[in-house]
């Protein structure tokens, strides 16, 4: 109970209730022309359902004690029923209203809007089909009852449910609108105030003109009536609906419509006349869901568009599709940032827009083999994935990873192609560093092996040397002592020649040592070696502005070598070459190099420069023989060793008209074999 | 210089060097001793004369530098360094140390035999200031504790008068003292006795001007 008290109504709504039911009461008894029947459409029926539907189930108490009074003074006013037959005609619509809105309220979500198919076919059926039944069969009882009418039950159920159920119908909608937008502000655009108003004009014109009888039926009423359906949906179901009843209601009461006439054909027309309005308020309200239905829809299609796109043009990826055909169809924000314009506007008379998008962004390097990969995925289907540079919006070409995936249809046709560029610049960069940085090292590793052995022959030639510049002075003492001491000046003198001796066997030992790595050896193609050492040198050369020209015959048998000694070998040919370029200060900056098959089983190596020639060409062979300034004279010594060791041969020619070609030949691993 | 003074070390790892070095000094007339490296020599037990280390730089268990960074604290001889390719940075290093000097293979023996002289010379100088060292350690040793608290009042420069009231003695028993001192430190004068405090390096504790300590 006290749950009920707190629950009570404002006395101001239940006031404006109290009049809109007896007011709907009155709107009945002016349609109510059938003879006898006393009633035909009941709005009271609807309000009171939209009006519970509405409101808390503890407050329905209050709402029941006001609808009584308030029917009970209509009855009174218009209808003249005694007291027992009015208060048991009240009990059927107020159970009736009871019932209708607990069904609605327990298949409908909270609130009730009727915004979905389900919904307002849940509320056609229960409240407008099942509840009226209620009021229907307790009221026609009543009637029955009461004798005074003369209506038998069987005659009245049918006018009841109906009047019922089109009241419901027409009113509980309108009511449903009026309460739960009651604070809401109208929502409508000055065009679409336009369009109601015309199209509330065209309602009128119509209805007028079909229920004045200058049309031939009234269902021409439909169209303007499932156009506000669509259009404004349950509000302007609601609304047109009322107008409608309203239309008719004035001119039944007129006597103008084509409805009136004898009693028997008057209680015809009259169901025909309920039935229409039935009809389109089914109708229509069903096509306001459908409406409103299909506009929900749409705006969660948008929604969730946007927000994929907003996905698509956050992830800091640039992302481009192409039709099937491969003509380019979306990019990114990302992309046209980078592009710095939207290079899918980009035409080009005479070539496709694929075609022309590349020429536009692609660096030039790059354009032909990307359209090359990219027509051939197009074509097969195969997934696209390529590198290449894509030319920013400041005309900085950046490194790009691009891939593409067809998107394909149930049937597995390619529908649309989906690409995406990673910017790989900075991993581009690190591993050009990373590569450099190797070269570098291995050059360095050369170098290093090479001044290494010079420091190293340098000590082995030094030691002894020392020593017989000590045991020298050492002999001069003995000898210029008094008396002359002989026996010791004659020890180190032997001592000398021993160290002299072991002066001159170090180069012998350099032989040595390089034909002991014999171990080391595997098969090799030379060809490979001379590019190798070219790109290791690459930088020296470019940096003493030498032109390198290379005549190298492909595919040479392969050769057993140290690959680690013939790359000594060559660095310090070419090193020479260069040098000897210097000595020279005009002419072509250019050594040229000639790897070729001599014969069957041999190769042959040539390093040639233009520089001033060497004047005896069998002496710069010999250890610590040297022409240049600082130089140690080991360098040739070495690589013929080196090449010696390979059972090859190394010697220097002078060229004509001048330069030197120094020359080497190895055996092929086919002689070896032999 | 006579033969007997000094003796020259030759640490070598070529026993070619060794052999010329030894037979060039023998030549000269100067004892040398040869060790093939730095582990050798320093195992030997070296005879108390003056004496020269003739280093390589390039040894095979260590090199030469470090080796003259490690004996630094010892009564090592002072070094003369040999190289086979000397670069300035060790050369500089070398002779920061103290090293007397650096030569490069192969050598004069007019550089060589230099420097081996000065080298010696400069060991000479420095055992005998060893020495004498060691005999003013054994003077002072021989004085009494009270005569010990005394001297560096002494050679603060304190009056006697002061000196005496610091140790709460009577000025005359402080002179007494301080002829003792003089007689057992063997000073000639004040000014020798406040010379040998310092080699000695006994602190200057007090200052003669009243207020300060």
């Amino acid at each position: 109970m006290m749950r009920i008290w707190s629950h009570r109504p404002q006395v101001l709504h239940l006031a404006l209730f109290f009049a809109a039911y007896v007011l709907g009461c009155g709107f009945a008894k002016a349609l109510a022309i059938v003879p006898g029947t006393n009633i035909s459409i009941w709005p009271p029926g609807g309000l009171f359902v939209a009006t519970l539907i509405l409101s808390s189930p503890y407050s329905w108490p209050w709402w029941v004690l006001v609808g009584g009074p308030a029917e009970l003074f209509s009855q009174a006013l218009w209808w003249h029923s005694p007291l027992p037959a009015g208060l048991l005609m009240y009990a059927g619509n107020a159970l009736e209203a009871a019932a209708g809105a607990w069904l609605v309220n327990r298949t409908c979500r909270r609130p009730v809007r009727l915004e979905n198919l389900q919904e307002v076919l849940a509320f056609v059926v229960l409240a407008a089909g099942i509840a009226p039944v209620i009021s229907a069969t307790v009221g026609s009882a009543a009637l029955a009852w009461d004798g005074e009418s003369a209506q038998t039950f069987w005659a009245a159920w049918p006018l009841w449910w109906i009047g019922d159920a089109t009241g419901i119908l027409i009113i509980a909608p309108l009511a449903l609108v009026i309460f739960q937008n009651w604070r809401g502000k109208a929502e409508l655009s000055a065009a679409r105030w336009i369009e109601a108003c015309v199209l509330g004009l065209i309602l009128l014109a119509v209805a007028a003109l079909s229920l004045s009888g200058y049309l031939p039926f009234a269902y021409i009423i439909m169209p303007p009536l499932l156009w506000a359906a669509v259009r404004f949906e349950f509000r302007g179901a609601a609304v047109t609906l009322i107008l409608l009843a309203l239309i008719t209601a004035i001119f039944t009461i007129s006597g103008a419509s084509q409805f009136p006439g004898d009693a028997e054909s008057q209680r015809q027309k009259q169901i025909m006349l309920q039935l229409f309005l039935a009809v389109s308020a089914l109708s229509a309200l069903i096509v306001a869901a459908l409406s409103r239905q299909y506009q929900q829809a749409l705006l969660t299609l948008r929604e969730s568009e946007r927000q994929l796109r907003e996905m698509i043009d956050a992830v800091p990826v640039n992302i481009w599709c192409l039709t099937r055909e491969g003509t380019p169809s979306y990019f990114n924000k990302r992309l046209i940032d980078y592009f710095g314009q939207d290079v899918a506007d980009i035409q080009t008379p005479g070539m496709s827009r694929l075609a022309a998008t590349i020429k536009a962004v692609v660096h030039p390097d790059d354009a032909e083999a990307l359209s090359e990969r990219l027509n051939e995925s197009l074509m097969t289907g195969k997934s696209f994935s390529f590198r290449y540079r894509l030319r920013r919006y400041d005309g900085i070409h950046r490194w790009i990873e691009g891939r593409a995936e067809p998107m394909r249809n149930r049937d597995g046709e390619i529908v649309q192609w989906y690409g995406l560029c990673l910017d790989i610049e900075d991993e581009i960069r690190t591993q050009g560093a990373l590569r450099a940085a190797q070269d570098k090292l291995a050059r360095a590793t050369q170098v290093a092996s090479l001044s290494e052995l010079s420091a190293s022959i340098a000590h082995e030639v030094n030691q002894p040397l020392a020593a017989i510049v000590a045991t020298s002075h050492a002999c001069r003492r003995w000898l210029s002592a008094e008396p002359p001491n002989l026996e010791r000046a004659k020890i180190t003198l032997e001592r000398i020649i021993r160290d002299a001796n072991s002066a001159s066997d170090v180069v012998s030992r350099i032989r040595a040592l390089f034909s002991q790595t014999g171990q080391a050896r595997s098969p090799a193609d030379m060809t490979e070696v001379i590019s190798e050492v070219c790109r290791l040198m690459a930088n020296e050369l470019a940096m003493r502005n030498v032109h390198v020209e290379t005549e190298l015959t492909e595919s040479l048998p392969p050769t057993l070598i140290d690959r680690v000694q013939m790359q000594q070998v060559l660095v310090n040919l070419i090193r020479n070459a260069v040098d000897a370029l210097d000595t020279t200060g005009d002419g072509a900056r250019a050594i040229r190099l000639r790897a070729v098959l001599d014969g069957d089983d041999t190769i042959r190596v040539e390093v040639r420069d233009v520089g001033a020639g060497v004047k005896e060409p069998e002496r710069i062979f010999e250890p610590f023989f040297t022409t240049k300034q600082g130089g140690m004279g080991m360098g040739l010594a070495i690589c013929r060793s080196i090449i010696e060791s390979h059972d090859g041969r190394l010697w220097a020619t002078d060229n004509k008209p001048r330069g030197t070609t120094f020359a080497f030949t190895l055996p092929t691993r086919a002689r070896d074999a032999a | 210089m006579k033969a007997e003074d000094f003796i020259v070390f030759v640490v070598d790892d070529d026993p070619r060097m060794r052999e010329a070095l030894s037979e060039l000094l023998e030549s000269v007339g100067w004892r040398a001793i040869a060790f093939g490296s730095a582990g050798e020599y320093l195992s030997h037990q070296r005879p108390n004369l003056a004496a020269c280390l003739i280093l390589d730089v390039e040894l095979p268990d260590i090199n030469g530098l470090d080796v003259q960074k490690q004996i630094a604290h010892g009564d090592h001889p002072p070094i003369v360094f040999l190289t086979g390719h000397g670069d300035i940075p060790s050369s500089v290093r070398a002779i920061k140390h103290g090293a007397v000097d650096f030569l490069t293979k192969p050598f004069t023996e007019e550089a060589l035999l230099n420097a081996i002289r000065s080298a010696v010379e400069r060991d000479w100088l420095a055992r005998r200031e060893r020495a004498e060292l060691s005999i003013r350690r054994q003077r002072l040793a021989s004085l009494t504790p009270r005569e010990r608290e005394v001297l560096p009042l002494v050679v603060s420069g304190l009056l006697n008068k002061q000196a005496a009231a610091e140790l709460g003695i009577s000025e005359v028993t402080l002179q007494i003292h301080r002829r003792k001192i003089m007689q057992k430190m063997e000073a000639d004068s004040l000014a020798d006795l406040v010379r040998i405090a310092e080699k000695l390096e006994i602190p200057i504790t007090h200052s003669r001007r009243a207020g300060s300590t």
